[in-house]
């Protein structure tokens, strides 16, 4: 981890420095490399030319036809020539020489002079050698200083290919009494001096570049390594612990981070950090027991809430006049709908659905309270509406919640259909004459339970044919909500009920809640669904009682 | 659901809009609780699409309170709305105009 830390950020920083480093050293060296060479080369230039002048004056222009018909052999030619040669070998220079281009084209020259340094490997041209000029640079120059008036030119031979060492050749005009330009003296000087001098700036160059590069990796890197990668590398040693461990360190970074830049901040940072994330970890797991035990209560309380409701289909074998199936589907855990029903007498059967104005705990509990309260005041002899006026005063007296409850009840005689029934706020029955469909029942309607003193409901009666259906429901049948917040409706209700009109008991009840399945698709339950069928088989088969 | 409310001197005028169900119920009774002083509580129903037992309740505790107090009239309400209050026989405790 060391060692990758160490690539991603000093190597990166100090390979960026280097980089730069280097880049500038170029540019810089550049610049002075040329300023270098220019200054020397002027310099250079500058002794050739005084050493060329000095040659000039050795030789009378006027005089140098005399040398050529001479054949170089009179005495003021080789007292010249004498000169020339001293000089050539006191100043340094490779050679001295005088030549005459041909005026055409200057494409030869006639050599009049030419002396040569003793130390120097070359060998002399003799007098009277005519050759091909070495290049166009030579030839525009000849012209020049023959043609135009120059008084000096200048040939720099260091680059491309060339037969000889570098070297530069000053050149002057060898001038008559007429001002006219008899013949060139030229000064070839070697540039080996400042060829060496060059190298040496350049090794120089690299080599305190190199030491300030050296310096800079060790000095910077110790730096950094220092005020930035220790502690980073501590820091992301820590997080890693976190994360794995999750628990609190014994030392805080800050303790160990001394820094007053934004890596202190950062070490800040994570020291607040971990101790939120310990902290809220802590409330976590609190809050994840709290929540265990409520869900353990809840399903406990599921339990309590489905063993009230009768389960057992078909409820009473031996009242074979009768068919009957319910069903409660909760929103939540527990809900505040329930379905009863119980015999009063051998003869009566109670039917019960209702809703309580509230869901989950506080929906479940009134739902308790009702329940029982209903089964206690129904009893023989007692009509249903009384039975709910009875409830209702009970509720009432004790609703701190102000909570309400709407119930249907009917008590059916088994042996002649008369079904007697009240409702307290609740949803119209659906009633089906044998070989009709099922319809909505409106029937007079009463109050909620618990809502109001002193109500009085009333009761009234219908009486159940041979093969007559009743289907009572609580409004999270027709509440039901799709995605675009439409209700399921009694519309809906009603198609679904008749969908198949020779089904069971049990399939009105699954046809109903597949059409509502159908209706809402994947919107979420809000309310709990509950449904009561009876189907009436009448008494003309054998029954007892 | 929106819940708009305005007062002049002991007359309240709340004009209710959406769906008064469990999720916004109790925010209409937060909203008007307590009642002190207001001797006329008018309901504007016009833009109430749907009620559930939770929003009958708060109705319910708010004529109530209002019974020992003054009079609460609800305006407008719509014919599914009314469906609500007929099915749990709240048109008998309740006053429309």
């Amino acid at each position: 981890m060391i060692g990758k830390l160490r690539y991603s950020i000093v190597f990166r920083i100090l390979s960026g420095i280097v980089v730069l480093l280097v880049l500038l050293s170029v540019f810089i060296g550049t610049i002075g490399y040329q300023g270098f060479t220019s200054a020397l080369l002027d310099q250079y230039a500058d002794g050739a030319f005084r050493t060329a002048e000095s040659a000039a004056e050795l030789v009378n222009a006027d005089h140098i036809p005399r040398f050529i018909e001479s054949g170089g052999k009179s005495s003021e030619y080789q007292a010249a020539y004498f000169s020339m040669d001293r000089l050539c070998n006191s100043q340094g220079v490779t050679f001295i020489y005088v030549i005459q281009p041909d005026l055409t084209d200057y494409g030869h020259i006639t050599f009049i002079f030419s002396t040569i340094n003793h130390d120097s490997h070359y060998s002399l041209y003799d007098f009277g050698f005519v050759r091909a000029t070495t290049n166009d640079d030579y030839r525009v120059k000849y012209r020049r200083l023959y043609e135009e008036g120059s008084e000096r030119e200048l040939v720099i031979r260091d680059q491309g290919y060339i037969q000889t060492d570098p070297h530069i050749t000053a050149m002057v005009p060898l001038k008559g009494a007429d001002g006219r330009t008899k013949a060139i003296l030229c000064v070839q000087r070697q540039m080996d001096v400042l060829d060496a001098a060059r190298r040496q700036y350049i090794r120089n160059l690299f080599l305190s570049l190199g030491a300030v590069v050296l310096m800079t990796i060790l000095v910077y890197g110790a730096y950094i390594y220092r005020s930035l990668l220790f502690p980073i590398q501590t820091i992301t040693g820590e997080a890693e612990r976190f994360a794995d461990e999750s628990i609190p360190s014994g030392n805080k970074l800050t303790d160990m981070i001394l820094n007053r830049d934004e890596i202190g901040t950062l070490a800040g940072s994570v020291d607040r950090m971990e101790e939120q994330i310990c902290s809220y970890m802590e409330n976590l797991t609190r809050i994840t027991a709290e929540k265990e035990r409520i869900a353990a209560e809840l399903d406990v309380a599921r339990k309590i809430q489905a063993g009230m409701l009768p389960q057992l289909f078909p409820p009473f074998p031996d009242k074979t006049c009768i068919d009957l199936y319910a069903t409660m589907h909760p929103a939540r855990e527990v809900g505040g709908d329930f379905y009863d029903f119980f015999l009063v007498d051998d003869d009566h059967l109670a039917l019960v659905i209702a809703d309580v104005s509230g869901k989950g705990i506080p929906g479940a509990l009134f739902m308790m309270i009702s329940d029982i309260l209903i089964r206690s005041e129904v009893k023989p002899g007692i009509t249903p509406a009384t039975a709910l006026t009875r409830v209702n005063e009970r509720i009432y007296k004790n609703n701190r919640a102000e909570m309400f409850v709407t119930v249907w009840l009917g008590i059916l005689e088994l042996s002649t259909g008369k079904l007697q029934a009240s409702n307290a706020g609740h949803e119209y029955p659906v009633i089906k004459r044998a070989g009709g469909s099922y319809e909505l029942f409106k029937e007079v309607h009463g109050l909620v339970l618990g809502a109001l003193d002193d109500m009085v409901y009333k009761d009234y009666e219908l009486k159940l044919e041979k093969g007559d259906s009743i289907f009572v429901y609580t409004d999270g049948v027709t509440e039901a909500t799709d995605a675009d917040n439409r209700l399921f409706g009694t519309g809906r209700l009603l198609d679904s009920l008749n969908r198949d009109k020779d089904v069971t008991v049990k399939g009105v009840l699954d046809e109903v809640l597949a059409g509502i399945r159908d209706f809402v698709k994947n919107a979420p339950q809000f309310d709990d669904i509950t449904m009561m069928c009876l189907y009436y088989k009448g008494t003309d088969e054998n029954e007892n009682g | 659901m929106n819940i708009t409310i305005s007062q002049n001197g002991t007359e309240e005028f709340v004009a209710l809009e959406g769906r008064l169900d469990t999720l916004t119920a109790p925010d209409l009774e937060k909203e008007l609780n307590p009642l002190d002083g207001v001797g006329s509580l008018c309901i504007d129903c016009k833009d109430l699409e749907y009620i559930s037992s939770a929003g009958l309740r708060v109705l319910l505790s708010l004529q109530k309170t209002m019974n020992k107090q003054g009079t609460m009239t609800l305006l407008n309400v719509r014919q599914e709305v009314m469906e609500v209050f007929e099915l749990t026989g709240f048109t008998d405790i309740l006053s429309f105009a």
